[in-house]
């Protein structure tokens, strides 16, 4: 397609007023109209209703347009949305080009004034670089449809299952000696009361029954290489005669679904280590589960007629006043399932064991989840006693006199009974501790995995790719990703799952366009490229045949680039760009910008 | 010094009414509603915050409860249907067994039986006296005084007076203590406040200060009235009350019966009908309150009425009967049990007022003038 035959279709949408009430949407079109080569430009009122995507789509029939140029709001919102109504006026998905001109201009700038003369220049360097856009076509790759998940807790287990519903060939490994994770050991789980056991037992029966999934237990990652559709994991498999298998999977995704671990108190913490009477809300699930019904619960041959439990141990910790980790962080995060775990605890507690009193210390009760307001009210109705401490004023956990009502005194400044200091004596402290993520070790490191400031494994976006790592292929599942219960772990695994499957049933995968290309006639195969890409495979220099002499040239694998760029900028011989993003349409843009008489200046 | 939580305190309290202080979670809803909560006696979330930690002593020492005059609308509000003012109420009748020394105000409010028991037991001691010990029955006539003569039954009352009056004064003594722990007052404070006694005492000024139908107030306003009118009848102006002839005093007493029979018939429909707040909960000790009150006073009345009808052996098995519900309301209910709370409320009051403005003054007198 040659440059005079280029039609700009541009778009200013309204949205309804997020855009309009600062930025006067008509003048930023009136401007963009004035520009050679647009032959149409509109505002909208919602640009992403079906009337604006139609309109883009009759406009490019219409006026023959080649070109689409849409300001609205953020790419990561409407981009798909508006690539797809390109392609039904008949184009390139890739012959458009988005402006953000709401959550970069409107939401962020006071002056109207300014607001207008922003989105103008944004929408005139777009004009310009769309003029250089070409039409690409997604990479094509084909891929294995074997899935990989990782870890064999409930998560894994789920995941593993629905899977292998889709008929796809699955490799779960465990690094432990045995499938099921932490819910075994946690009694019977909220909101319904069913024994964790017995739900660990169900899926692993399923797991086995299943003949597309590949059990290794005692295995763990030891690397991992490829992208999205053909990803090599190595994985070492414990013999448990201190020899260790190494094996290949190859696999056309991951599942992530290491899960996490309880938060470990240190020593003096509430008492923690300190006193025996001072123990964690998993071990004290655990020694509950145990426990026979009836009479008193019995902890090393001591009668327990009454129980402290502590809130937030672990959790939502806050600079200044919790102790930091030896690597400097805190666990800024609610662990969301402790509140409900704990008032479960209590009433069990109390209905079991008829006549043990339960004290209850809290920062804030959080039973945020379905049913799990019932579970508060039970404790309440089982007559557990609250205690509210404020963050600053922890429950002191103390030894009581010989002879008191229980071997342990914990005291607290009481923010319900006016901040007075209340004392309790109690037989057993329960630290309700919160969920750090689990090490996920090589596969993390390997793969570049993103996590967050608290440690857990970071989705693309909350909302928008809830399950998906932004590493390509691989997604997440159950508690590696933050804290959460059983049920929100499932429903994620499942949702993982229900994404993999659609990656690999198709057998190929589609990538993005968006990467290195190289001009053979530019290249001199100097390699500095090689040296500064940062993905293995992703670039080599090759020998090759032209008119009978041979020469190296640099190649690019486009399943294993990222389009990050670092290659175009130390390219000697400008031979390198990438699709897309060339540097001409960068020069375009800052060329337009630099151009703009509409000068963005200050009131 | 932290208070020391206690947690069979919220059981023991279920005995006296309070059916459900675990429901409550403290969110304040009842005391923000509340008029009568204001500068240094909030209530109720305190003196539940108090039951459901097991704070005996701290809730011993709290005067709130006597302040509280249950118009409900702190029931009608909670979120968590935890029924504060009744919570209130059971506390009263708690601390009302708490001031006293004996144990028999916490066998009758915690017992049915105990209390059925001894109030029949008295009654039938009243009955047994007079089968022993009654004067001459004259049949052609009514003569009350012949077959119950003045001066016996007035140092019967006098005995009565100076028994109940000592176990009321000994346990509101107590009381005094309990409410009283580290304040220091000077006499002068106690003597000035002393109207702040007596205007509560007789005109319940506080209840005013509610919201809703200023109605209840005015039928326990008349219903005192009635009841000090016959309390002075019978115990100071006996001699002329329990004529056999005519006496203006006569007068009084149809006052006071009358207001007797309408407050309790009114209270035991209420009671019945459980529309309202106040009405809504009733202990056992509540059942016999009304029924001695109203038998006294219907016995009363038709001692009377057989007397003027000229019914002699109606006249003096009426007489018998008054006598014998008056006696476990006088011996029972008045020291230990509901009854009390015409010593216990205004003198709560009191010592409130006491205790802000000794401790106002200590505050004042504490102020050291800045030297900068």
């Amino acid at each position: 397609m040659s440059r005079d035959e280029v039609k700009i279709g541009v778009y200013i949408c309204h949205c309804g007023g997020n855009i309009s009430d600062r930025v006067d949407v008509a003048m930023v079109a009136e401007e963009a109209g004035k520009l050679p080569d647009v032959v149409i430009s509109r505002t909208c009122m919602f640009m992403c209703a079906d009337p604006g995507q139609e309109l883009i789509a009759g406009d490019i029939e219409r006026h023959g347009l080649n070109r689409i140029v849409v300001a609205s709001c953020s790419p990561s919102l409407h981009e798909t949305t508006f690539r797809s109504a390109v392609v039904r006026g008949g184009l390139n998905p890739f012959l458009y080009e988005h402006v953000n001109v709401r959550e970069q201009v409107s939401w962020v700038h006071a002056s109207g004034r300014d607001a207008t003369a922003k989105a103008t220049t944004l929408v005139r360097a777009a004009i310009a670089r769309v003029r250089h856009h070409e039409p690409l076509s997604p990479i094509k790759v084909g891929a294995s449809s074997r899935a990989l998940v990782v870890g064999g807790g409930v998560a894994g287990l789920r995941a593993a299952l629905d899977l292998a519903g889709f008929g796809l060939p699955v490799s779960l490994i465990e690094k432990s000696p045995k499938l099921g994770g932490r819910v075994e050991g946690l009694g019977t789980v909220f909101p319904a009361g069913e024994s964790g056991a017995e739900l660990i037992r169900t899926l692993v029966e399923q797991v086995s029954a299943a003949d597309e999934i590949t059990v290794l237990t005692r295995t763990h990652v030891t690397g991992a290489t490829g992208y999205v559709g053909n990803f090599s994991v190595t994985v070492s498999r414990d013999t448990g005669n201190s020899s260790a298998i190494e094996t290949e999977i190859k696999a056309g995704a991951v599942v992530v679904a290491t899960g996490s671990t309880p938060y470990r108190p240190v020593e003096g913490e509430f008492g923690f280590v300190r006193f025996p009477e001072v123990v964690t809300l998993p071990d004290f699930l655990r020694i509950l589960d145990q426990a026979r019904s009836g009479g008193a619960l019995t902890v090393n041959g001591r009668s327990i007629r009454r129980v402290a439990f502590i809130h937030c141990v672990g959790s939502r910790q806050i600079e200044g006043i919790h102790e930091p980790k030896p690597d400097c962080s805190l666990n800024l995060n609610c662990s969301r399932v402790c509140c409900t775990a704990t008032l479960k605890a209590g009433s069990d507690l109390i209905e079991r064991f008829p006549g043990t009193y339960v004290y209850d210390f809290y920062r804030d009760i959080r039973t945020y989840g379905r049913g799990h307001e019932e579970i508060y009210e039970r404790a309440s109705a089982d007559g557990v006693v609250f205690l509210r401490y404020e963050v600053g004023a922890p429950p002191q956990v103390t030894e009581a006199a010989p002879g008191d009502a229980g071997s342990m005194l914990v005291t607290v400044r009481d923010s319900l009974t006016a901040g007075m200091e209340i004392e309790v004596a109690v037989d057993l402290v329960v630290l309700a501790v919160g969920m750090e993520p689990a090490e996920v070790g090589a596969l993390a490191q390997t793969l570049k995995f993103p996590s967050g400031a608290d440690g857990f494994l970071q989705e693309v976006h909350p909302k928008l790719r809830p399950v998906e790592l932004a590493v390509a292929g691989v997604v997440l599942a159950g508690t590696c990703q933050s804290p959460r219960d059983i049920e929100e772990s499932c429903a994620s695994a499942s949702a993982a799952a229900v994404k993999v499957a659609g990656l690999l049933t198709r057998g190929y995968v589609e990538l993005e366009p968006f990467v290195a290309r190289v001009s053979a006639e530019r290249c001199e195969g100097a390699g500095a490229c090689v040296s500064q890409c940062e993905y293995e495979g992703a670039l080599k220099v090759v020998e090759a045949e032209v008119d009978g002499q041979t020469v190296r040239k640099a190649v690019v694998n486009g399943a294993l680039c990222t389009g990050c760029g670092a290659c175009v900028a130390v390219c000697p011989t400008r031979a390198i760009d990438i699709s897309g993003w060339t540097l001409d349409e960068f020069e375009a843009m800052v060329d337009a910008i630099c151009a703009d008489p509409m000068e963005v200046a200050g009131d | 010094m932290s208070a020391r939580a206690d947690p069979t305190l919220m059981k023991e309290i279920g005995l006296f009414g309070a059916a459900d202080v675990s429901a409550c979670f403290n969110c304040g809803n009842c005391t923000a509603i509340c008029p009568l909560s204001k500068g240094d006696t909030v209530f109720p979330r305190k003196v539940i915050r108090y039951l459901q930690l097991g704070l005996t002593g701290q809730l011993e020492e709290s005067p709130e409860p006597w302040l509280c005059y249950y118009c409900g609308e702190c029931s009608a509000t909670c979120p968590r249907e935890a029924h504060p003012g009744e919570i209130m109420m059971a506390t009263r009748r708690w601390l009302i067994s708490r001031y006293d020394w004996t144990g028999i105000s916490r066998l009758l409010y915690t017992s049915k039986a105990w209390e059925i028991g001894l109030s029949l037991v008295l009654g039938l001691i009243v009955v047994m006296l007079f089968a022993l010990l009654h004067g001459p029955v004259v049949t052609e006539r009514v003569e009350l005084n012949t077959f119950a003569p003045v001066p016996s039954i007035e140092t019967a009352d006098w005995i009565v007076a100076a028994l109940m009056t000592f176990f009321l004064l000994t346990n509101a003594g107590r009381m005094f203590r309990f409410t009283m722990r580290g304040v220091k007052a000077g006499l002068s404070v106690y003597l000035s406040e002393i109207s702040t006694f007596f205007v509560h005492m007789l005109f319940q000024k506080r209840w005013r200060e509610c919201h809703g139908p200023k109605i209840h107030w005015l039928k326990h306003f008349l219903l005192v009235t009635g009841y000090l009118t016959m309390f002075f009848l019978v115990f100071v102006f006996l001699p002329w009350f329990q004529t056999d002839g005519w006496n203006v005093s006569s007068l009084f007493g149809y006052y006071a019966t009358a207001v007797l029979l309408y407050g309790t018939v009114d209270a035991i429909i209420g009671r019945l009908r459980r529309r309202e707040e106040i009405h809504k909960h009733s202990h056992h000790t509540d059942w016999m309150f009304l029924f001695l009150l109203f038998s006294i006073a219907l016995t009363g009345i038709l001692v009377h009425v057989f007397r003027v009808v000229g019914l002699p052996h109606a006249t003096y098995y009426a007489y018998v009967i008054h006598l014998a519900v008056d006696a476990p309301w006088l011996i029972l209910i008045v020291p230990f049990g509901k009854w009390s709370h015409l010593l216990y409320r205004p003198l709560g009051m009191y010592l409130v007022s006491v205790r802000a403005r000794a401790t106002s003054t200590a505050a004042a007198g504490g102020v050291v003038p800045n030297p900068v």
